[in-house]
């Protein structure tokens, strides 16, 4: 019973010093707000520079700051258990969400206008024979595989979950 | 407190100090570092465009007009000699005029700046560069809004006033080469070569480091528009863009950085100088060019 006082009153103090000590203080956030990531806005004839918030909250992620102590998502080896169970439609949905996947940013895919050419292009993808487990790998975190990799750890970073690589997956495997 | 209480309190304490000093050094990642010249012709040994946007007065209208062709020029048919157009940017260069004349009435706003003998000419080439009273490398537009509180005037580093006074003194050195010397040891060169790091390192949603795209993947399609290389870049800035209205180049990496996914840091942040000062040495030897515009 005193062990769990005392517990808690540790966790509580060290919560706070965690929070205090460790935000840098040149981020550009408003730390009372829901979303904390403000963007500048320029307003004409004015001295001051305005901030409006942001459309997502970035501070979960590390910055340039030279004080931000948040370490980055080590790279993450997974195993997929069979049956793939995706949803292909739904994949290429999220294929080409922009908060989702978005992989029309760097990848061409069938269909689809203004591709990137920075990755590979994934059309006809089925004839590479990729086994489901790397594909998924390689969505969840390619750095498994390249550590050079500029694909972003989707699963990793908290991008997609696991159904949602799942029917990317199966939709990638479907593309004749 | 009894005694095991303090004891256990004691042992929690020691166990966070060592965790403290843990997150003390966070895992990072860094993109291979390429090796920089402090000069725009060091682009010829990483994009070799350069050898199409060398000359900005004779730039090939041709590409200029060729969606298929146009990053080669590095979006220099944007700024002036070869972009003869009025914009935004020419409003905010009246704008900075006026608000320079008003401030510095006195001369000590141009001598608060670092212009020799009250003038601006070739100022802007020098920027950024050590300053003795902030005992720290500062960009131009971290002056502005320093000297502007001196003398009264609140201008925050990106806002369009303090934008403007920007575009006004760098048009003093229009057609002059940017040359700020980072391989003498000083603060300079510590600030080039932190910058230098700081290009190659991962961050944000998606651990994407600037030098991701910027340095192996130039004159690739990304987002809709081509990769274009670091070389040459901050000899236009601050620079007039239709939703910023006035951007400066620190409020140009938060742009860069809120793209890519990352939390942006505070204008005149020790971060964004050091990548200030590093995109700057790539552009030491090419003319500064204002007003200009992008898209």
């Amino acid at each position: 019973m005193r062990i769990s006082r005392v517990m808690v009153w540790l966790s509580a103090v060290f919560s706070m010093s965690a929070v205090s000590s460790e935000w840098p203080t040149d981020l550009a956030v408003s730390p009372s707000a829901v979303n904390m990531t403000l963007q500048p806005k320029v307003v004409v004839n004015s001295g001051r520079l305005e901030w409006a918030p942001f459309k997502r909250d970035l501070t979960r992620w590390p910055s340039l700051s030279h004080a931000d102590k948040q370490p980055t998502p080590k790279p993450r080896k997974v195993m997929l258990e069979e049956p793939l169970n995706g949803d292909p439609i739904r994949g290429r949905e999220l294929a080409l969400a922009r908060e989702k996947g978005y992989c029309i940013v760097c990848h061409e895919l069938p269909g689809e206008a203004w591709p990137g050419t920075v990755g590979a292009r994934v059309l006809n993808f089925k004839q590479h024979n990729y086994s489901n487990e790397l594909v998924f790998q390689q969505i969840f975190d390619s750095r498994a595989f390249n550590p050079n990799s500029v694909m972003p750890p989707y699963g990793t970073f908290g991008i997609l979950n696991e159904q949602e690589i799942r029917d990317l997956v199966a939709y990638l495997q479907s593309l004749d | 407190m009894k005694l095991p209480q303090i004891l256990l309190t004691l042992f929690f304490s020691a166990c966070w100090v060592g965790v403290a000093q843990a997150v003390d050094a966070p895992y990072r990642e860094y993109d291979q570092m390429e090796d920089y010249l402090p000069h725009v012709k060091g682009d010829m040994r990483l994009s070799g465009s350069y050898r199409h946007w060398k000359d900005p007065a004779n730039l090939d209208w041709r590409m200029a007009g060729s969606p298929e062709d146009n990053w080669k020029l590095n979006w220099k048919f944007m700024d002036p000699p070869f972009n003869a157009s009025v914009h935004g940017g020419h409003f905010a260069l009246d704008r900075g005029e006026s608000i320079f004349k008003e401030l510095n009435k006195k001369g000590r706003f141009a001598a608060c700046l670092g212009a020799r003998k009250g003038s601006l000419k070739g100022l802007r080439a020098r920027y950024p560069m050590y300053r003795p009273e902030l005992k720290h490398v500062a960009g131009m537009e971290e002056m502005i809004e320093h000297c502007g509180a001196k003398e009264g005037r609140v201008l925050q580093n990106g806002s369009y006033d303090n934008s403007a006074i920007s575009v006004y003194v760098a048009s003093h050195s229009n057609g002059m080469p940017i040359n700020i010397n980072v391989t003498s040891s000083g603060p300079l060169k510590a600030s080039y070569e932190r910058g230098r790091k700081l290009f190659h390192t991962r961050a944000g949603r998606f651990n994407l480091a600037c030098s991701s795209c910027h340095t192996k993947q130039i004159g690739l399609n990304l987002r809709g528009t081509v990769v274009t290389t670091p070389y040459g870049d901050a000899a236009h800035f601050p620079v007039y863009r239709t939703r910023y209205q006035l951007q400066s180049l620190q409020l140009r990496f938060a742009e860069c950085n809120l793209d890519a996914r990352t939390q942006p840091l505070l204008p005149s942040s020790r971060a964004y100088t050091d990548l200030e000062v590093f995109i700057t040495a790539l552009t030491n030897g090419y003319p500064v060019s204002v007003p200009s515009e992008r898209d």
